[in-house]
């Protein structure tokens, strides 16, 4: 809400300082330190309940209500308030209960009970009266209370395991380590006597970054300053895991908290069908004023002469003839605006929210329910190549050091072989120094990764046996990394575990090798993983580093690269993917240089990124290459079938990818994207170099005219390059339009390129698909954010709006679920706009015929339950089921999505298709009813009907009608859509009966009095109410019929073929059952 | 009509199993509903896998109802005009703005002037009147839908709540009170009653007029009657002691207790009272005045000949540009002459009949 930004733009201009200063334990640091800016931090309270109540985008509708009460209304208050009422109460009561739940929540938070340090006692508190700067003592699955600088843990080497399930998902533990010059402090009395402040940057929401740094005093000496990163960070939501208890500082809390930014941070996005919707909305609102306007005027043009402004029989009274001319203009005017305000559906934003809340979620986790239609008018679908149209069920495939190749004996039956022996040497042995080098080989991939080990074989989840027969399980954000572990192990090193910085692994002689590790730098620029670490062996100093071809190959100095270069092309075509590793010796003065430099960068506050990143550049040079490896990913199950139907249904798929154009290529054609015909477009550095990118583009443009009528939509297809020195900002859509499917090669996020197309002229509907953490952006920035709930957590799942386990179920989640939401709401919204026009016009017509005096045509009840029962039910219902092909149908023939793409059935021509039928109705049920009662009776009897029958036969014709209408478009009638329909006629017929049945004690009038119960007795107005309907209903049908008969859309042609078919169908399964029957 | 039934089975599993998947809003403290499965109730309506019956609307489906709507509908609407041209309907203005009318010297007749302003027309009948004959007043350009009007009564006091008759509805202002008493019954409505007298005689010869007997009973809907109108509780007798603390309305001559002679008829359920006190709908409009029964059945009700209608002439409508006529009309069971059903019926029919061909021709065709 606006309240909480105002807020924070408040309380930034209050304290805006970039980093803030925590005294741990309160204590303040020796004088002669820095200047101290107070700031005033939260507490710890969670408040998630929105703070304010925003009640609906309907101010008009309470302008609306308040006139009612100032201003003598046609209708009473209760008529028109009842319904807002209803739909303020409805949405109040539905936000209340969620209000209330999050309320109980964070209370639960609020006070559960924390472990504070006092003085050097442990102090119980509630969580609430939590302060920034106070120490906490957290135990074994406790969950942290705010954002904690880990200080000291009871484990020996200060460290603590966590899981951050409830924050992002991720189920894995984690490992945190505690401050160094701390972690010795393990009781209470111990951790009282610490002397620090912590300087770290303002709170912001990035769950894995953090910049700070410690100053521990010690006595009078200078302080030592130490990095603190995120991994010194515990975070509010994590709960601590097999670690006995750990001391912390508390530095942000309450809404400061990372998890509380996080949860506030989220956008709402809303759909295309809610932007058209209120669109709609205000051309109702110009016709609404128009009419209003329209009424006015011609009030006082036909008051103009006495007689008809005040006759002798009905007279003002004294105070209505002293009012000056303009207020009794202005007051007129409102109260045309009162009567006809039905004219805007107000009903309809509680029956669309009472859809969305009801609707049916069928497999797919969904966080925003509000995008369900956008399913159905998705036009761009960006999808991340790793995980989510593979499987990230990484296999090792072959090694290649110095130029020969090394292929794990692999498959066996199906089974993997876990044999050090199966090793196929496709060249011939290598030489002594080519041992060296295999042997450098395997210890870097064994070492150079960021891969833990648990030795815990209780846990679920992909089990390895080792071949010592020690249970141990590999667990890695990267499933690249686990496959290499495991396929070196099978070529004969075994990671074994890293301890106190010494890692161990067992080589081929079943020896344990033992190093320190210095230092362990990881990047992950270019979305390709770039591991560096330090490490002594044999008493040198090595730098391994592990990384893609494009950001290896530059930085290599020495070996044997051409002979690796080909193979590692040979593999990318193949669709594997490649890694290069290298190495580099270090002298123990050239390491200790590179170390203070990059102390140095680490301290820094600002920058820090930047000034690390130098110092890598400094470190990665002239490397020397030993080998690369191939690991195979193979394509997710129906992938190419999901790809071939989205193509099929008009969607223009974008692979984002960090590999190759030959590794792409080799994806794409697996899966369909590129087919033999398709030609392709390079668009990558080398070639825009040779061909400036308008030349291209140019070109293509030519190509596309002239095959403009053989154009087929499989014919293009690029391969485009964005880096950072191309933003491809110079693109036009149209240039974006002729590629209909594209492999994108980012090297940036993946933001720039979905808010581009997003942004191009015809704003095309987005959709973005990944698994990883890498694609969050592209999910957030996207109309609709889809996670894959995969093996590289559950970050792109939490910040999607609805998150599927598998690609494959993309296809049924656009082509059928989109679909239907569509269809269904489509429908809803211009059913709503269609039945009151219906309701208000004729109430227009009527002000003709009654002196502009804003007479009601329908008696109060009526014009209550108007939206609120007699039509309300069968909409909403048929937007819940409404199935107008079968979902097999739909899933089998994706081109039936063509039919609703690009907002079909919501476009200005419909709509006012819509109007104008509404229109016309209206016009038949009042002029049918004029002429009907028009200077005669209509009884067998003589006797006479008043204004009150004129307006019921009105008001059951238009009721009729519009149910009936309804029905007619329903295609898919369950007992429970014969229930409602039926029911609700059935419904307003007896309420009428009853309303009219009875002198109602309380009301103060009487004028329903027998008027139904007269009206059915007359047989011209049953006459005319079938006549009326029929008329109204007439021209509909037509138009349905000769549309389906002339110009018959996709969906039409497959609803009648699948008629024909299944009747053939049953008469086959008929016949097929009197043959059996009557063969045995 | 082509349609079917099939009970939808869906093989082909839905992607479920996510339902395991808990906490889906993200980071809300405590995860709100985190703790209850989102995967839906395997039940039919919750898979949308409930047997449905799906029809399309295609030309042939709709031919036949295009045919059949035809073919009701046209000798329907042959009826309903057959009839309504049956019906004898005879209409006078007697308003009197012509200045060649009998009832022009009464045209700027005022409320209260006594003694009325009485003038006659002569009318032949060509026709006989075979059956009962219902004799209606007509006014024009008479706004008693206007929203002033229409809500200027008091139900209650009409329905003989005495508390209403003693303290009336704000609604009935500016005619709730008169010289501090309260007005029975009070409002626009009541005050503006239709209070010309019209009486029918027949001239038989030269000089014989025979009165005819017009029936004022059962002119109002038998509920209003029995029902929404009653007088005060009390002595149904001594009318004039039940209404004693109310005045008349201003333009009426004479309080509503002295209506009519006959007590069932007197007071608030005066039948002529609840005829007008029931708002037309539109500005034109007529109101049942009289019934003229057939004496037997040999006789028709009005026979043809000469007549002459004896007008009261109290109402003034010529301030506000308005008009009145006299009608006499017979009834058929869908009440009184209006071509327009007919004629719509046989339209509309003409109309689906044509399209029905139309629709063949495509149907055939394309």
């Amino acid at each position: 809400c606006n309240c909480w930004l105002i807020s924070c733009i408040c309380a930034g201009e209050e304290n805006w300082v970039d980093s803030r200063t925590i005294y741990v334990g309160h204590r303040e640091p020796p004088p002669g330190a820095e200047a101290y800016i107070p700031q005033r931090y939260p507490d710890n309270r969670i408040v998630s309940s929105k703070v304010g109540y925003c009640p609906h985008p309907h101010l008009f509708h309470q302008v609306a209500q308040l006139c009612s009460l100032i201003i003598d209304t046609p209708t009473s208050p209760i008529t028109s308030g009842l319904p807002l009422f209803f739909v303020i109460t409805v949405t109040a009561i539905k936000q209340g209960y969620e209000d209330w739940l999050r309320h109980k929540a964070d209370n639960a938070m609020n006070r559960c009970p924390v472990h504070f340090i006092q003085h050097g006692k442990l102090v119980r508190k509630q969580s609430r009266k939590l302060r920034v700067g106070d120490i906490v003592m957290v135990k074994e699955d406790e969950t942290f209370p705010c954002d904690l600088i880990f200080l000291s843990s009871s484990r020996t080497d200060g460290t603590c395991f966590v899981t951050t399930a409830s924050l992002d998902g991720e189920s894995s533990q984690k490992t945190h380590h505690a401050v160094q010059d701390t972690k010795a402090f393990h009781n209470e009395q111990d951790i009282d006597t610490l002397h620090a402040t912590i300087e770290c940057e303002q709170p912001q929401p990035d769950l894995y970054k953090f910049v700070g740094r410690i100053n521990v005093y010690h006595d009078r000496n200078e302080p030592v300053v130490r990095p603190l990163g995120s991994e010194n960070l515990l975070l509010r939501g994590a709960t601590l895991k097999n670690t006995e208890k750990i001391f912390g500082v508390a530095i942000y809390t309450g809404m400061e908290t990372k998890m509380a930014l996080n949860y506030q941070a989220k956008s709402q996005k809303r759909s295309a069908v809610e932007k058209s919707m209120n669109v709609y909305l205000i051309v109702y609102l110009c016709i609404l004023i128009s009419k209003a306007l329209i009424n006015t005027a011609l009030k006082y043009v036909w008051q103009s002469e006495l007689f008809s402004d005040q006759p002798w029989y009905n007279q003002k009274t004294e105070s209505e003839r002293k009012r000056n001319v303009f207020i009794t203009a202005f007051t007129d005017f409102l109260a045309f605006m009162v009567l006809f305000n039905y004219i805007i559906p107000v009903s309809m934003y509680v029956t669309v929210e009472m859809q969305k809340f009801l609707e049916i979620g069928e497999g797919p986790l969904v966080n925003t329910s509000y995008l369900n239609e956008e399913l159905g008018q998705v036009e761009y679908v960006f999808t991340d190549k790793t995980g989510t149209l593979t499987e990230n069920n990484m296999e090792f495939i072959e090694c290649c050091i110095e130029g020969h190749v090394y292929i794990p004996h692999v498959i066996c039956n199906g089974q993997i072989l876990h044999d050090c022996a199966g090793i196929d040497m496709i060249d011939s042995s290598p030489g002594g120094s080519g041992k060296e080098r295999e042997e450098l080989f395997f210890r870097a991939l064994c070492l150079c990764h960021t891969v833990q080990v648990k030795e815990d074989d209780n846990l679920d989840g992909l089990k390895k046996a080792h071949p010592s027969g020690r249970s141990c399980l590999y667990i890695s954000s990267s499933p690249d990394e686990v496959a290499l572990v495991e396929g070196i192990q099978r070529l004969g090193y075994t990671y074994l575990r890293l301890k106190d910085n010494f890692m161990e692994i067992l080589n081929r002689e079943n020896v344990i090798e033992r190093g320190f590790l210095f230092d362990f730098l990881q990047t992950n620029i270019f979305k390709s993983h770039f591991n560096i670490l330090y490490f002594t062996f044999l008493g040198e100093i090595f730098l391994f580093c592990k990384g893609a071809d494009s950001s290896i190959f530059p930085r290599v100095a020495e070996g044997k690269i051409d002979q690796i270069r080909a193979r590692v092309e040979r593999n990318a075509v193949e669709g594997l993917r490649t890694l290069c590793v290298a190495y580099k010796k270090f002298t123990s003065k050239e390491y200790s240089s590179v170390q203070k430099h990059l102390q140095d960068a680490r301290l820094a506050l600002q920058d820090r990124e930047k000034k690390l990143a130098e110092v890598y550049e400094q470190v990665e040079r002239e490397l020397i290459l030993l080998g690369a490896t191939a690991v195979e990913d193979r394509l997710q199950e129906k992938a190419a079938d999901t790809i071939e139907s989205l193509q099929k249904a008009g969607i223009k798929v974008w692979v984002l990818t960090g590999d190759k154009m030959e590794t792409a290529a080799a994806t794409c054609y697996a899966c369909k994207l590129f087919r033999r015909n398709t030609q392709i477009l390079e668009l990558t550095t080398k070639k825009i170099e040779e061909q400036s990118l308008h030349d291209v583009l140019f070109d293509l443009s030519k190509t596309v005219l002239r095959h403009s009528g053989s154009l087929t939509r499989d014919t293009f297809s690029g391969y485009v390059e964005i880096s950072d020195s191309d933003p491809g900002s110079n693109w036009t859509s149209e240039q974006w339009n002729v590629v209909y499917l594209g492999v994108c090669r980012v090297a940036l996020a993946d933001r720039p390129i979905v808010k581009l197309i997003k942004l191009s002229k015809e704003h095309p509907i987005t959709l973005a698909i990944g698994d990883g953490a890498n694609d969050v952006s592209m999910i957030l920035e996207a109309h609709v954010g889809i996670g894959i709930i995969g093996k590289e957590g559950r970050q792109a799942a939490r910040n999607s709006d609805y998150a599927i386990p598998k690609f494959k179920h993309l296809k049924k989640m656009l082509l059928v679920h989109g679909h239907f939401y569509y269809v269904r709401i489509s429908e809803l919204v211009q059913y709503f706009f269609y039945k009151n026009v219906c309701f208000i016009f004729p109430q227009f017509l009527y002000q003709f015929f009654c002196g502009f005096s804003q007479q009601t045509l329908y008696d109060t009840a009526y014009l209550t339950l108007y939206n609120i029962s007699f039509t309300s039910l069968p909409i909403l219902l048929y937007s819940l089921m409404e199935q107008h092909v079968s979902a097999d149908i739909l899933k089998r023939d994706p081109s039936l999505y063509r039919d609703v793409a690009k907002n079909a059935l919501l476009r200005w021509h419909v709509f006012i298709y819509w109007t104008f039928l509404g229109v016309f109705d209206a016009v038949v049920f009042f002029f049918g009813a004029y002429f009907l009662f028009d200077n005669t009776t209509v009884t067998s009897n003589g006797q006479m009907f008043g204004n009150w029958t004129f307006g019921t036969l009105v008001f059951t014709v238009l009721v009729f009608t519009v149910t009936l209408k309804l029905a007619l478009d329903t295609r898919y009638w369950t007992w429970i859509n014969h229930f409602v329909i039926w029911g609700s006629l059935l419904f307003y017929i007896l309420f009428s009966l009853l309303w009219g049945g009875i002198i109602w004690p309380f009301l103060n009038y009487q004028k329903m009095y027998y008027v139904f119960m007269q009206m059915l007795s007359s047989g011209p107005a049953w006459l005319g109410i079938i006549l009326l309907i029929t008329v109204s209903l007439l021209p509909d049908v037509l138009k349905k019929v000769l549309c389906r008969q002339l110009w018959p859309t996709e969906t039409e042609r497959t609803q009648t073929k699948h008629q024909c078919l299944s009747v053939e169908q049953s008469t086959i399964f008929m016949l097929s059952q009197t043959s059996s029957s009557l063969s045995f | 009509m082509a349609m079917n039934y099939n009970a939808k089975e869906e093989a082909d599993g839905h992607p479920g199993g996510v339902g395991a998947v808990a906490g889906g809003s993200g980071v809300a403290p405590g995860g709100v509903g985190a703790g209850k499965s989102r995967k839906p109730d395997n039940t039919a309506f919750k898979q949308q896998r409930l047997p449905a019956w799906q029809p399309i609307l295609t030309a042939g489906t709709v031919l036949p109802a295009f045919f059949i709507i035809g073919l009701i509908f046209i000798p329907i609407g042959i009826g309903i005009f057959v009839t309504s041209n049956n019906i004898r309907e005879y209409e006078i203005d007697y308003t009197g703005t012509d200045s060649a009318s009998p009832c022009n010297k009464c045209l700027n007749v005022s409320w209260n002037s006594t003694p009325p302003c009485t003038c006659t027309i002569n009318f032949t009948l060509d026709h006989p009147f075979e059956s009962n004959v219902f004799m209606y007043y007509g006014l024009s350009n008479f706004y008693q839908n206007h929203r002033r009007y229409v809500k200027s009564r008091d139900d209650s006091q009409l329905n003989g709540d005495n508390s209403s008759l003693h303290y009336p509805s704000k609604e009935c202002e500016p005619y709730r009170t008169s010289e501090d008493k309260p007005i029975a019954p009070c409002g626009a409505i009541a005050n503006s009653m239709f209070n010309d007298t019209l009486e029918l005689y027949r001239i038989d010869g030269e000089e014989t007029r025979t009165p005819i007997h017009l029936n004022k009973k059962g002119i109002a809907w038998w509920t209003d009657k029995n029902v929404k109108f009653r007088n005060p509780t009390g002595d149904t007798n001594n009318l004039t002691a039940l209404f004693h603390g109310t005045t008349k309305p201003i333009n009426w001559p004479k309080p509503v207790y002295m209506l009519d002679s006959e007590p069932d008829n007197n007071g608030f359920i005066n039948e002529d009272f609840i005829v007008w006190m029931r708002t037309a709908a539109l500005p034109t409009f007529r109101k049942l005045y009289r019934l003229i029964e057939k004496k037997d059945n040999l006789q028709p009700a009005l026979a043809a000949g000469n007549y002459s209608l004896e007008i009261a002439y109290n109402y003034p409508v010529h301030s506000f540009d308005g008009r009145k006529r006299m009608i006499l009309s017979t009834i058929s069971w869908m009440g009184g002459k209006n071509p327009f059903l007919g004629i719509a019926y046989i339209t509309v029919g003409s109309i689906c009949f044509f399209l029905g061909v139309v629709l063949l021709i495509i149907h055939h065709k394309y």
